[in-house]
This record gives structure tokens, C-alpha cells and sequence, in this order.
């Protein structure tokens, strides 16, 4: 058992930190933080790692992916943090990629693939509906067949970044008569068919970033399916755990901890510094510590994964423990901005950046605890699966 | 021992609910909230008309003569359907101070304008990094002829937009003064903001802005007396407005429970959620007893009311959030839109934890007001 780097993974880092120094700056960060600027910042930061072939981590070299091992990829994402890179978005990368490479006929992997990879396609979820949150597999979105097409009618919701999707992987109906979960199947569709709408529903921090996503009388081909027909629901589970592997949201943890620090590091008028307040140091150093084991969590997932266990109540745990963390890392970085965290922004300099930041990440942060599967329902998987409750 | 309200304290909470039910839903508020002003103007008349703008008044001023009872009978039905006018602001924090202070004049030329709904006030007391200290400030008057000129800047100024009439302290030679700064000076710049849960604030600069005479509301040697008076007292309806945001959340929680179905039943039949809704309601239960608790030791004069003021403050500002916060969670994907109001009062409540200093340095305050004379 051991956890040192060998000189070839030093060497790795190195060429990681060169990367990030040549090709990722502030002006890019504030581009992708930016609602006005974040797509086309975002599809500028997924190239440079398209080009440099350093854009999917996770996935078989034969596909695109980089070929990394487990201690390359945590390399490679703590040096993103160390910068404050965000990761590339996941719906092509983590969800619907894995999905056609695993499950899809070579034509959809040669379609869909390479635009996943380069960034040119642009990819939404359409899982949730209004009556199927929690329980998804009460979806109710009907695909009738027609021919060679399916016929789609139903409404989804929460699509995060539907507004700037052309392509959504979607859930439907395709039988009625067995137990809920059958029936299901995996359908990819083109945004820009008719009778689809998109209308955006705006979050407690002020921004669109949610949508509903409804289906009148849409027409996709058969071929766009992935898989048989009332399989999806295998396809989509294979694909929520590692959509909830993904979502423990470390790195992003330790970026915001690094920023929080620095801040509490500055003194106030009297020489004080909020670093040296005992009672602000035990809430960061719990937080720290937690999120020190959290880290060995995930590399001891990982280790089993790669020796060919299957991730299974694990990403749970990880997604559970990862999103209670970050929002204890966006509270603590709210109260360090104290009443300038509370500001909203005008056209003038409200002179307090690091405020506003902290305010939209804390708002915002607590959808973590709900997507991909709420933390009261990982808790019920853990207790069912894992213990045998 | 008797905690329940008096006849006439019933009868205000009454008037005040059945107000807010008429006259204060969602929909409404959220008219307020984007007028010019960021509240309502004809809500603020009605206030006026309805005596609740002299609640805490002595009755020499023209007031009704309430205590920080009555004011927190306001501000806890205030705080159930999250209204946004400058009560605090203008009433207790700008009425208050003037009313405390012992300038004959400055009451007699704005008091009666302000219990009538015509003039606005506000305090303005914290500057960059003050962080709740008092004392920790720049700004700075020099006597000129007869009067004064001062210097600085103050941060974040609750209704500092809307006021005619400011009250900024200022250090005068060695002592804290408080002076009543007209907002139309020459030499007052004023910008505008506006805070997550939809209050209006304003960061203010003094620019060689002159003061007449008659500007002081007090000695300066009594200024920090008077001002930590009337902050414990707002302080305490503050928390009274924070209680009441945590009772509109729990009731919204639990009537979506109850109607919310997934899995074929309601998920407030969870038992994971009962119980989680249980602390919520523990948590409310907690705060309402520091509420009253805080109550009988100030009213009675006690000395260990502001200690029982910090504990309330620091309580409520934890499990407010707490509780907000898990009314959003219950509430899954609905809780985190603007659809709902469950965001409006997690960011009040927020706002509410900030004000008068957070749950943590009401800690420490309360730490030091109990173990400091150990050490
Ligand atoms: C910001 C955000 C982005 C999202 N992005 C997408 C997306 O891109 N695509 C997509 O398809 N979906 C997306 N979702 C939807 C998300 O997956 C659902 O919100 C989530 O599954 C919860 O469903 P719900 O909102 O209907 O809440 P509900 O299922 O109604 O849950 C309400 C509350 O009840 C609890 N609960 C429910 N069942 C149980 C139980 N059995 N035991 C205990 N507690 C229970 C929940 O944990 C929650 O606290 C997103 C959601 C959010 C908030």
C-alpha cells in the first residue's frame, strides 16, 4: 500500500501544470462564469483539451479516450483545481458518451462520438418529468411507433442547458403493460425537431440554467435509439452511477477552499485575520478533513473499479457525502463574505467579486443534494443494497 | 409566570395577520419588491394609517407606547409573509434612535413625519470592514464655525436609498458621535443596491458635507449607549421576523409533503422526511422560547439580557438557515426555482443571520458575556 507518485507521474503533473499555465487564465475562468459568454468560452476550453487529446479521462483509448490510470486522472484533476479550471460538461462526456460507446451500433458511435469529444454537439438530459423526480422510473412520456419513427408526446423537466442544446438523451414510454421500469427506452433526438419547446425556468440564483422541454407530436427515427426497445432503463442505470461518481465534486471543493483561505488569510483594519479565529478554523478544518477521507473514498473506488468490480452503492456514497461537503464549503464561503455576499450585482462595481461568487455558488449549490438522484434517495439505496436493511 | 399576549397585543397581532392576508400573498410581494422604491408605497401609507408605524414610540412623541413586544408581534408576522418595507430602517433603527437621543428639535422636526408614513430614515453605522464593530470606522466630523463637517463612507446602509433622514456616526474628537445627516446635503453621494432578499440598501460618501449645529441626537459621550439600546431592541424584532419566516417555511413544507406524490404515495408519508420536518419543527420551537425568553429579561431590565439577545440572535441565525435550507431540499426540483417562494425566505433568512452580526459572532459575544470574567 502506498500513495507516492512515481517520477513518471511527477513528470505527468508537470506537463498537466505547463497545460493549464499555457492554456487556461483568468480571463477564460470569468468567459466561462460569465451566463453571457458560457457556452462559447466553455466549447473553447473543451477544445484546447481536445486538441491536446487530454478531453476524456474516463473513457477506452479505441474511443477517444486518454488512457490514463486512476492516479493520472486524480493527478490531472487536482491540477484543474489547483488553477480553478472547471471540468468540461458532462452531459456528452460522462452520460450519454459512455452510454453509446457501451450500448450504441457502430453507426451512432460514429455519428455522435466525435462531436461529443471535439465539443461541436452540444448535449441535454431529459429523464425528469413533473410527475417523475425521485421516481423516474414513473415517467410517462409516450413514444408510439409510426413506421420507422417514434412518435413522442410529454413534458420534460429541470433539463439543465436545454436552451443551448442540439441534442437531448431522453427517457420514454415505450410499453405501458409491465411493472414501471419496463418499458423504458433510450432515445437520442434532435433538438431542432419540430415540435419540440424549450422554456426556461429560472433559478434561486437569479439564472437560466433549468428548462421545461416539451414533446408535441415529435417525430425520431428508430434508428436514433440505443439499444432494444424497453431496455432503456438498464442503459440509463449503468449510466447513473457514473454520473453520480462524477458528481462528488472534490476538486471543485478544494478550489473552493483554496479561495476561501486566501480570503481569510487577508487581515481586517485591526491586524485580525479570520484564519486565526479558532471557531473559524474547527469549521474549515472539519470540512478539510472530511473531505481528505472523501478523497481516499473515491481512489479506493476507483482502485475496485479498475480491477474490474463495478461501481455500485459506492458512487452513492460518494455523490452523498461529496454534495453535503460542497455545501458546506459554499456556506463557509458565504460567511466569509459576510453582508457582501448578500449583494446583488449592479452595472456599477459593487467592489466585492468574491461576494457575489459566493453568493450564486451557495444558492445554486443546493440543487446539489437533489440532482442526479437526491441525497434522501442515495441513502435509501445505501441502506437497502449496501446494508440490507 | 404568564407568556400570553395582552388584549391589545392580541388585537395587533390580529390586525397584522389579517393585513398580510389581504394585502401581502406572494404575487403581491413580488410587486412590492420591483417598484421604483424596491417596497410599496401604498403599503407603507397603510402601515401609517394603521398605528403601526408608532408602535414603539413613546407616547410624549406622539407614539403608542409599545415595547419590543409589541414590535416583535410585527416583525414576526412581517417575517411570516417576508415583507419587504423599511420597518427596521425607518422605525427601529432611524425612529428609535431619534426618539432615544435628547435633541428637541431633530424630534420635533422629523418624528411626527415619520409616524405619519412621509418621512423615510435610516442608520448608518458600518463602513467597509467594520464586521458588526461598532467602533470600527473612519468616517470623522470637525467642528466648523457652529457646526460641523464631516468626512467617510458607510457601507450597506439598510433603506439608505429611500431615507430623508440619515443617522451616521462618526468620531468627533474622541467620542462616537451620532448626527442626523439630511439627505438632501451638499456633499452626500449615495449608490444603490439591492440584497438578495430584495431589500434596498445604499453605500454612502460624506464629502466635506457641513452640519448645522443642531445636528447631534445626543452627547456624544451618551451615543454608544443610546445606539447598542436600540440595536438589541431591533435586534431582538429581527430575530422575532427570522422566527416567523421559519414558521411560513415549516407549514410550506409540510402542505407539500402532504400533497407531493412519488412512489404512489405522498412523500411526506417518508418516514426519513418526517423526521427531518420534526427537527425543523424542534428548531422553531427552540428559537420561539429564546424569543420569549429574551423578551421577559429585557423588558424586565435584567442584566443578563444581553445574553439571552445573543443566544436568540446566534440561534436563529443558525437554525433559520437550517431550516430554510431544508424546506428547499424537501421541496426538490420546485424548491430551488423563483416559482416558489421557499428561495425568497432562505435568502431573508440569510440576510436576517447577517444582520446585527452572524450566528457566530453572536456566539462569541454570548461566550464572552458568559465565561468572560472567568478567564
Ligand atoms: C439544478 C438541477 C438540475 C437538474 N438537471 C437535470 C437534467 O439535466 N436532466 C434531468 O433529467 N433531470 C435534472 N434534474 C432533476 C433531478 O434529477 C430531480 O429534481 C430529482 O430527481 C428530484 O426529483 P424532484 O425534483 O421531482 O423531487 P421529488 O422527487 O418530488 O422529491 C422531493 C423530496 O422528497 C424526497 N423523497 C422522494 N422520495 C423519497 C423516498 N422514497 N424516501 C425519502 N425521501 C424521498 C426527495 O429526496 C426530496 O427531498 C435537475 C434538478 C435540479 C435541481
Amino acid at each position: 500500500m502506498h500513495a507516492t507518485f512515481s517520477p513518471e507521474e511527477l513528470a505527468f503533473r508537470d506537463e498537466v501544470r505547463v497545460f493549464l499555465r499555457d492554456n487556461f487564465d483568468e480571463q477564460l475562468a470569468a468567459r466561462i462564469h460569465n451566463p453571457k459568454t458560457f457556452k462559447t468560452a466553455t466549447i473553447e476550453w473543451q477544445k484546447k483539451r481536445y486538441d491536446k487529446g487530454w478531453v476524456a479521462p474516463g473513457w477506452p483509448v479505441e474511443h477517444g479516450g486518454c488512457g490514463w490510470t486512476d492516479t493520472q486522472k486524480y493527478i490531472f484533476d487536482s491540477a484543474l483545481a489547483e488553477v480553478g479550471a472547471p471540468d468540461v460538461p458532462p452531459f456528452g462526456l460522462k452520460m450519454v458518451g459512455p452510454v453509446i460507446y457501451t450500448f450504441g451500433n457502430d453507426e451512432q458511435k460514429q455519428r455522435f462520438l466525435p462531436g461529443i469529444l471535439t465539443g461541436d454537439t452540444w448535449w441535454c438530459q431529459g429523464y425528469s418529468e413533473p410527475g417523475a423526480g425521485s421516481d423516474l422510473a414513473g415517467l410517462q412520456t409516450r413514444a408510439e411507433r409510426d413506421g420507422d419513427d417514434y412518435i413522442i408526446n410529454g413534458t420534460k423537466i429541470w433539463t439543465t442547458y436545454a436552451q443551448y442544446a442540439d441534442w437531448i438523451f431522453a427517457l420514454v414510454r415505450t410499453d405501458n403493460s409491465g411493472k414501471p421500469q419496463q418499458g423504458i427506452s433510450f432515445l437520442l433526438i434532435d433538438m431542432r425537431t419540430p415540435g419540440i419547446t424549450v422554456s426556461p425556468i429560472i433559478a434561486i440564483d437569479g439564472e437560466h440554467h433549468l428548462n421545461e422541454v416539451s414533446f408535441d407530436n415529435v417525430r425520431v427515427p428508430v434508428a436514433n435509439r440505443i439499444g432494444e426497445e424497453n431496455q432503456g432503463w438498464t442503459y440509463a442505470k449503468a449510466l447513473l452511477s457514473h454520473e453520480r461518481t462524477a458528481l462528488s465534486g472534490i476538486a471543485y471543493c478544494k478550489q473552493v477552499l483554496s479561495k476561501v483561505r486566501r480570503f481569510a488569510a487577508e487581515e481586517n483594519d485591526d491586524g485580525s485575520r479570520l484564519l486565526d479565529d479558532p471557531v473559524f478554523q474547527a469549521r474549515m478544518a472539519d470540512i478539510e478533513m472530511e473531505l481528505m477521507a472523501l478523497e481516499y473514498t473515491e481512489l479506493r473506488v476507483l482502485a475496485t473499479v479498475a480491477q474490474g468490480g463495478a461501481p455500485g452503492m459506492e458512487s452513492s456514497l460518494l455523490k452523498l457525502k461529496g454534495t453535503e461537503l460542497q455545501q458546506a464549503a459554499q456556506s463557509l464561503q458565504f460567511d466569509v463574505a459576510g453582508l457582501y455576499g448578500s449583494v446583488l450585482p449592479t452595472e456599477h462595481e459593487v467592489g466585492h467579486a468574491f461576494g457575489d461568487r459566493s453568493r450564486r455558488e451557495y444558492m445554486y449549490g443546493r440543487a446539489c443534494t437533489i440532482y442526479g438522484g437526491s441525497n434522501e434517495v442515495q441513502k435509501n439505496i445505501i441502506a437497502k443494497f449496501g446494508l440490507g436493511l | 409566570m404568564d407568556f400570553s399576549l395582552s388584549d391589545e397585543q392580541q388585537l395587533l397581532k390580529d390586525s397584522v395577520d389579517k393585513y398580510m392576508l389581504e394585502r401581502y400573498s406572494s404575487e403581491q410581494r413580488r410587486g412590492y419588491m420591483n417598484a421604483e422604491a424596491g417596497f410599496s408605497t401604498a403599503v407603507w401609507s397603510d402601515f401609517a394609517e394603521l398605528g403601526w408605524l408608532t408602535v414603539p414610540l413613546p407616547e410624549a412623541l406622539g407614539g403608542y407606547g409599545g415595547s419590543v413586544v409589541d414590535t416583535s408581534l410585527l416583525m414576526e408576522a412581517f417575517g411570516r409573509a417576508a415583507v419587504v418595507e423599511p420597518y427596521l430602517g425607518t422605525v427601529l433603527l432611524g425612529a428609535q434612535l431619534l426618539s432615544g437621543g435628547n435633541n428637541a428639535t431633530l424630534q420635533a422636526r422629523y418624528l411626527e413625519e415619520i409616524l405619519s408614513g412621509q418621512c423615510q430614515a435610516a442608520f448608518a453605522y458600518l463602513e467597509r470592514r467594520s464586521r458588526h464593530q461598532l467602533t470600527a470606522i473612519d468616517s470623522r466630523a470637525e467642528r466648523q464655525g457652529e457646526g460641523f463637517v464631516l468626512n467617510g463612507s458607510k457601507s450597506l446602509v439598510l433603506n439608505g436609498m429611500a431615507a430623508d433622514v440619515i443617522l451616521v456616526t462618526a468620531w468627533l474628537e474622541d467620542a462616537l458621535a451620532l448626527f442626523a445627516v439630511p439627505a438632501d446635503s451638499a456633499g452626500l453621494s449615495r449608490e444603490a443596491f439591492q440584497l438578495m432578499d430584495g431589500q434596498a440598501v445604499a453605500n454612502l460618501r460624506f464629502d466635506q458635507l457641513t452640519l448645522a449645529t443642531d445636528s447631534l441626537v445626543c452627547e456624544p459621550a451618551d451615543s454608544l449607549a443610546l445606539i447598542q439600546r436600540v440595536i438589541d431592541e431591533a435586534t431582538i424584532a429581527v430575530a422575532a421576523q427570522g422566527l416567523g419566516a421559519m414558521e411560513t417555511l415549516l407549514k410550506a413544507t409540510v402542505e407539500y409533503s402532504n400533497t407531493r406524490k412519488q412512489f404512489g404515495q405522498p412523500i411526506g408519508k417518508f418516514q426519513a422526511l418526517q423526521h427531518r420536518m420534526v427537527d425543523m419543527y424542534t428548531a422553531t420551537q427552540q428559537c420561539r422560547s429564546l424569543l420569549v425568553r429574551a423578551l421577559c429579561s429585557h423588558s424586565a431590565g435584567e442584566p443578563q439580557a444581553a445574553m439571552d439577545i445573543a443566544a436568540l440572535k446566534s440561534m436563529v441565525g443558525k437554525l433559520g438557515r437550517s431550516v430554510a435550507e431544508e424546506a428547499v431540499q424537501l421541496h426538490g426540483g420546485m424548491g430551488v426555482t423563483e416559482e416558489l417562494s421557499v428561495g425568497d425566505y432562505l435568502k431573508r433568512l440569510m440576510v436576517i443571520d447577517s444582520l446585527f452580526g452572524d450566528s457566530a459572532w453572536q456566539r462569541r459575544r454570548f461566550a464572552e458575556l458568559r465565561y468572560g470574567d472567568v478567564a
